[in-house]
Formats: C-alpha cells, sequence, structure tokens
C-alpha cells in the first residue's frame, strides 16, 4: 500500500504483528520446544522435578527459573536419559525388528495398487478422451488388492504391526476413525445441502435452521457428548426403543469395542456435518444455472449432472474444508473423552478401543504422568501433522493473497 | 421426468430431511426434557416421557440457580470468554490488516507458519502451559486462562480477518488515503466498516472457544469453586458420586441453549462468511 515512507511501513508492520508474534512464542513455540527437549528426558511421575545442572534443564524449565526455589525431596530429579532416545524406542516397542519391518512392507505392496489406480486414473483424464473409465482402473486395483492380500497374508502381516507397541494401534485406530468419520460427514452434508439447495423445497428455511444446531452444540461438545452418552447406555434411549419396537435385549453398546467405536463416529459426524453442509451449499449456490442447461439440453441424467458438473466444480471450494476437518477429526479428543474415555479396555497393557491419539497423550500426560513418553509420542504426531498440514497446503493454494 | 416420479424424490428428499432433523434435534431435546424432570433420574422408564415432556418441573432450574454456585460459575465463563474475545479481536484485526494490506518479505512464510505451528494439538502443550503460567504467578487465575484461549484463537482469527480484508478492494482506501488519511485511519473508517459480519463471526467463534472449552479450564483453573468456569464445573458435576441429573441436566440446557440461539441468529453471516472468508480464502 502506498501512502507512507519505507520506515514508517515497517514500523507499521512489526508493531502490529507483534502482540501475534509474542503470544505465539509464548504459547505455541515455547511448549512445542520445552516439549520436544523432555521427550529425550527421563522425566515421569518418580522424577517430576527438574535437575538444573543438567542440559538444557536449567534454560528450558521453569522450575528452574529463579522465580521460585527448586523443589526438593520429591523424588530424583529427571535429567537427560542415555541412550537419548529411549523414550521413542519404548514407544515404538518392536517396530524396528525385521519381522515387523517385513510385515509393514507387505502391508505396503499390498496397498500399492490403490496408489498405482489412483495416479493412472490421473494420467488419463488429463488426456482428452478416456478409453478405459475410471471405475474399470479402480476394479482392477481392487482385485489386484485382493489378489496381493491374500498371497502375502494381509491379516498375519496386520497383527505382526499392531503386536508392535501401542504407538502403531492407537495411531491405526485414529486414522480408521478419520477414514470412516470423514466420508461420511461428506456424504451426509453432501445430501442435505443438494436437497437443499432447491429453494422451492417447503420447509426449507425450518430444515436449515434445525440442521445448523449441531453447530451450536458443538461449541459445548463435552455437555452434548455426555447426552449421546445417556442416549446409548444400557438404560438409555437406545436400547429402550429397541424393546419397546422390537423386543430386543439391546447390547451393551459402551461396553463393545466394535459399537463403542461407531457410536464415537455417530456423536462425532453429529458435532462436524453442520460445517460441511453449510459450506457444501455455498458452494452449490455458486454454480451457475445456464451449465445445468446445457447438460439438460445433451440429455444427461440426474447423476450425471452430479458427477459431471456438480462435485467437479465445487472441489475447489470443498477440500480446504475437507483437508481441515481430516485434521480436527485425527486430533479429536472431547467426543471420546465424554462418552467412553478411551474404553472399553480389551487388555490390562494395551491402549481401549476408542483410545485415540489425543486420549492417550491424555491419559499418558494427565493419568500415567509418564511425561518422557507422552512427549515423544506428541513429537511424532506433530511431525505427521506438520507434513500433512504442509502438503494439504500445497494441495489447496490457501495462501495466496490479495495481490497475486 | 414424469409426475410421479417427481412425488417420490419429493417423499424421499422429507424422509432424508426429517431423519436428519431428528438427529440433529434429540440430543439437544433429550437435554431439556431431563431438566424437567423431577427427582434425580436422568431417564424415565415409560417411552413416551422419552420424547415428550410427559411431566414438567422447575426445581430443577431452581436448585441449579440459587442452591449451588452455578450464577459464579456462569459469571466466571462469561468474563473469561468475554475478555478472550474482545483481545483475539484487537489483536488479530491488527495482524490481519497488515498482512492484507502490505507486501512485506515473509509475509507468505508468517502465514504458513502460523498455520503450521498450530498443528501442535493444544492439549499436548498444556503441562509446559501450566509450569509456565505457575512461573508467571497466573496458574489457578483467569487472566492465565484468558492468554491461553486468546493464543489458541489466533490462528484461526488472523486468517479468517486477512481472508474478508483480502475481498475489500484496495482501490477503496486509497481513494480515501487521496483525500488525506493515513493507510491506518483509511482502514480504519473505510476497509473495517464494510467486514462487520466477519468481525460477527470471528468474535462469536472466539467467545465461544471460551465458553466451551473444557480441557484447558479444568487443568489451568482446577479449583477453587468460586473461581470454576460453567463448562468443566457442570463436567464434573455429572462425574461425581450421586449424581444429581435432573440438576446437570438444567445446567447444560442453560449452557447449550444461549450458544445455539447465537448460531442461529448469525447463520446468515456463516453461511456468507464461510463461503467469502474461510474455505474460498
Amino acid at each position: 500500500m502506498a501512502g507512507w515512507s519505507g520506515r514508517r511501513t515497517s514500523l507499521t508492520i512489526v508493531l502490529f504483528l507483534l502482540p501475534t508474534i509474542v503470544a505465539i512464542l509464548i504459547f505455541n513455540v515455547y511448549p512445542l520446544i520445552l516439549n520436544t527437549y523432555t521427550s529425550f528426558t527421563n522425566r515421569n511421575q518418580f522424577r517430576p522435578n527438574p535437575d538444573c545442572a543438567n542440559g538444557l534443564n536449567g534454560v528450558l524449565d521453569p522450575l528452574c527459573w529463579g522465580v521460585f526455589k527448586a523443589p526438593q525431596g520429591l523424588g530424583s530429579p529427571y535429567r537427560l536419559q542415555s541412550p537419548i532416545l529411549k523414550n521413542y524406542s519404548i514407544l515404538m516397542g518392536t517396530l524396528f525388528t525385521p519381522a515387523s519391518l517385513l510385515a509393514l512392507l507387505k502391508i505396503i505392496i499390498i496397498l500399492a495398487p490403490l496408489v498405482v489406480a489412483s495416479q493412472v486414473n490421473k494420467r488419463l483424464d488429463r488426456g482428452l478422451t478416456r478409453s478405459i473409465p475410471s471405475g474399470a482402473v479402480w476394479l482392477l486395483a481392487i482385485i489386484a488388492l485382493v489378489i496381493l492380500g491374500a498371497a502375502l497374508n494381509f491379516f498375519a502381516a496386520l497383527n505382526i504391526l499392531m503386536s508392535t507397541g501401542d504407538f502403531l494401534i492407537v495411531v491405526a485406530r485414529t486414522l480408521l476413525f478419520v477414514m470412516l468419520r470423514v466420508p461420511l460427514t461428506f456424504v451426509l452434508a453432501l445430501t442435505l445441502a443438494l436437497i437443499l439447495n432447491d429453494k422451492t423445497l417447503k420447509g426449507n428455511t425450518f430444515f436449515r435452521a434445525v440442521l445448523f444446531l449441531p453447530w451450536g452444540a458443538s461449541s459445548v461438545a463435552i455437555l452434548i457428548s455426555l447426552v449421546w452418552q445417556f442416549i446409548f447406555r444400557e438404560q438409555g434411549v437406545i436400547n429402550q426403543l429397541l424393546a419397546a419396537l422390537f423386543h430386543i435385549k439391546g447390547p451393551v453398546w459402551l461396553n463393545n469395542p466394535i459399537a463403542a467405536f461407531g457410536v464415537i463416529v455417530v456423536a462425532d459426524i453429529y458435532f462436524s456435518f453442520p460445517f460441511f453442509m453449510v459450506a457444501i451449499l455455498g458452494a452449490l449456490q455458486s454454480i451457475p444455472a445456464d451449465t445445468y442447461e446445457a447438460a439438460d439440453v445433451e440429455g444427461a441424467n440426474y447423476w450425471d449432472k452430479l458427477f459431471g458438473i456438480t462435485l467437479p466444480l465445487i472441489r475447489p471450494a470443498i477440500l480446504p474444508a475437507t483437508v481441515l476437518t481430516s485434521i480436527t477429526a485425527f486430533q479429536m479428543f472431547g467426543t471420546a473423552y465424554a462418552i467412553t474415555q478411551g474404553g472399553p479396555q480389551t487388555g490390562a497393557a494395551t491402549p481401549g478401543a476408542t483410545e485415540f491419539v489425543m486420549l492417550y497423550a491424555y491419559r499418558q500426560i494427565f493419568q500415567l504422568q509418564n511425561y518422557g513418553i507422552a512427549t515423544a509420542f506428541a513429537v511424532i504426531i506433530f511431525i505427521f501433522l506438520f507434513g500433512v498440514t504442509l502438503w494439504s497446503l500445497r494441495l489447496t493454494h490457501i495462501t495466496r493473497g490479495v495481490y497475486e | 421426468m414424469t409426475r410421479k416420479t417427481r412425488t417420490t424424490v419429493r417423499i424421499i428428499q422429507y424422509v432424508i430431511l426429517i431423519l436428519a432433523a431428528l438427529y440433529a434435534f434429540y440430543p439437544i431435546w433429550f437435554a431439556i426434557l431431563a431438566s424437567g424432570r423431577s427427582g434425580d433420574r436422568l431417564y424415565t422408564l415409560n417411552l413416551p416421557g422419552m420424547f415428550f415432556p410427559t411431566e414438567w418441573t422447575f426445581e430443577n432450574y431452581r436448585t441449579m440457580l440459587f442452591g449451588r454456585p452455578f450464577l459464579t460459575w456462569l459469571k466466571n465463563s462469561f468474563v473469561v470468554a468475554g475478555a478472550t474475545t474482545v483481545l483475539s479481536l484487537v489483536i488479530c484485526t491488527a495482524s490481519a490488516f497488515v498482512l492484507s494490506r502490505f507486501k512485506f518479505k515473509g509475509r507468505e512464510f508468517f502465514l504458513i507458519f502460523l498455520l503450521a505451528i498450530q498443528t501442535f494439538p493444544g492439549l499436548l502443550s498444556l503441562v509446559a502451559i501450566a509450569q509456565l503460567l505457575t512461573a508467571f504467578g497466573l496458574y489457578g487465575k483467569h487472566a492465565g486462562l484468558v492468554l491461553a484461549y486468546t493464543t489458541g484463537t489466533l490462528v484461526f482469527c488472523t486468517w479468517n480477518m486477512k481472508g474478508y480484508f483480502d475481498t475489500i478492494p484496495i482501490d477503496l482506501e486509497e481513494s480515501a488515503m487521496l483525500d488525506g488519511c493515513g493507510p491506518i485511519q483509511a482502514f480504519v473508517l473505510v476497509a473495517l466498516p464494510l467486514v462487520r459480519p466477519a468481525l460477527a463471526v470471528t468474535a462469536i467463534l472466539a467467545f465461544l472457544s471460551g465458553w466451551g472449552d473444557f480441557i484447558f479450564a479444568s487443568v489451568l483453573v482446577p479449583a477453587p469453586d468460586s473461581l470454576k468456569l460453567a463448562v468443566p464445573a457442570l463436567y464434573e458435576l455429572a462425574n461425581s458420586v450421586s449424581v444429581p441429573w435432573g440438576q446437570f441436566a438444567a445446567g447444560a440446557v442453560i449452557v447449550v441453549l444461549p450458544t445455539i440461539v447465537v448460531f442461529l441468529l448469525a447463520q446468515g453471516a456463516f453461511e456468507a462468511g464461510l463461503t467469502m472468508g474461510g474455505v474460498k480464502g
């Protein structure tokens, strides 16, 4: 922007950004640094306090800053441990043994046809005419997947991987949750948005308002999640309905690993679909009507128009929302915490059926006080999320500003 | 398409809409019904009572509002969330203004840096934040909580406001500057009034991030009763030994209903806002 000389402009920029920068440095960057550092120490419930002379403890841990005296007598102090990556190796368990790595390789090979299929489709799409429909490519990929899966014994490999330690179990379950929750949310939101996009539909405003409600409820998600727990309890609404309508004694939903997982998915979709629905509705309204008229002249049916016009046209607007919800779904905490608290437990030393990454971290930090392990876990999760975010930025080009 | 299939399609559409509406509304309705049941029961064994108010009493609301420190909790939540909103809007409007209106070295980097740093989940930095606040003497105080919440909203708020500012043509301000305004004055007088809906949406979301939060509040202000915030206090109530369910439900309704009303009032702004700022970028 013109109007000021260079020095005054740069002074404004610095002054206006300063509060943000300071806040981010103190409350985001510093915890990240302390967290990464702690992951190399043996801090746990028996060693909560730092040995201020050791490593960078004196600089990084607030307990060493002269504001208060370093507390004495609460067990021995924590310090850098050797080997320095011990927490990481505990977390990873037996992942880096030849047997586990072989299992991992097998699973990668089995899943490879899907990646190949999506690449082949992308290349075919670039051409003017498609010789092979995309469905056929996917079908071939799935056949290859099944054959490879049978040949390499997919489930045995999976079992080997899952028995390597907590880390893979927790991450795999969270990814499964994301893969169920995000597409289901998308389908539900798309269906509702397509219906509500019809202005001639009677009661349009009413349904829009009612379907918007859970977004409001999602800001107090922890309380509404408790309500979901009430609905699925043994004496809850669902089981009462089952008993009254079909004379079935309903299961104890939250004690069954698979059912509890499903309840979490249903409750979390509840919180997230209105945002998606509103985003899709907005995108739908920006499609010019004459696009459809041209398709009508060509004799296209409803599904042709949906897959040929609507979905490709709303894609640029919906993609950032999808990436965003995938990342928030990966970090989901409140819903599962209120409904199952990570349970039901399937074994003494294994994570519960709905113990997703954030619940696992929460339990390690606040219940078991395994700070070392928890921070190592946090570092790995952060690297993963960081990578995904950067990749999604490239994918969605949302950093372009007003000048570009 | 023949007349008959059109009617069939309409019926299917309405069935889907009604089922979805039940899904969206029932959990809230359940809380409302439970808040009006006498005694400490969460359920009633007559099935119609699960769906219609077959019995109704305001006893729970009365106990909650006058027999417990619930009004104090509400006031605490309101003060903390309000302070977060004001602080957050001031800070992020300033940074969004600079990021949208000036071209400078490191601008792109800063924007990406904000997004990237935010991927470190707040829950995982909670121990460090608690230690830091203890060192500054802010642990267990509302001020510390406000600082933590404000930082939590900054990234979203900056990005969202910047997205909106980008949609306001800079020519408007430039013509104001020809008339003798400085860039800041031009921005405040010309651009800021144009983004009022954006300010409203951002303010609502910042307020609710404090109003509805559970985990930060329960860790950073664990005690005493007089300092607690409404949501963690209610959650604690629901997990105490013998739970007065009706009272819990009444409290939850008091916390949730205003939230939902605000959302409904701002629905238009949300729908316009998302398509302009948040999603399209």
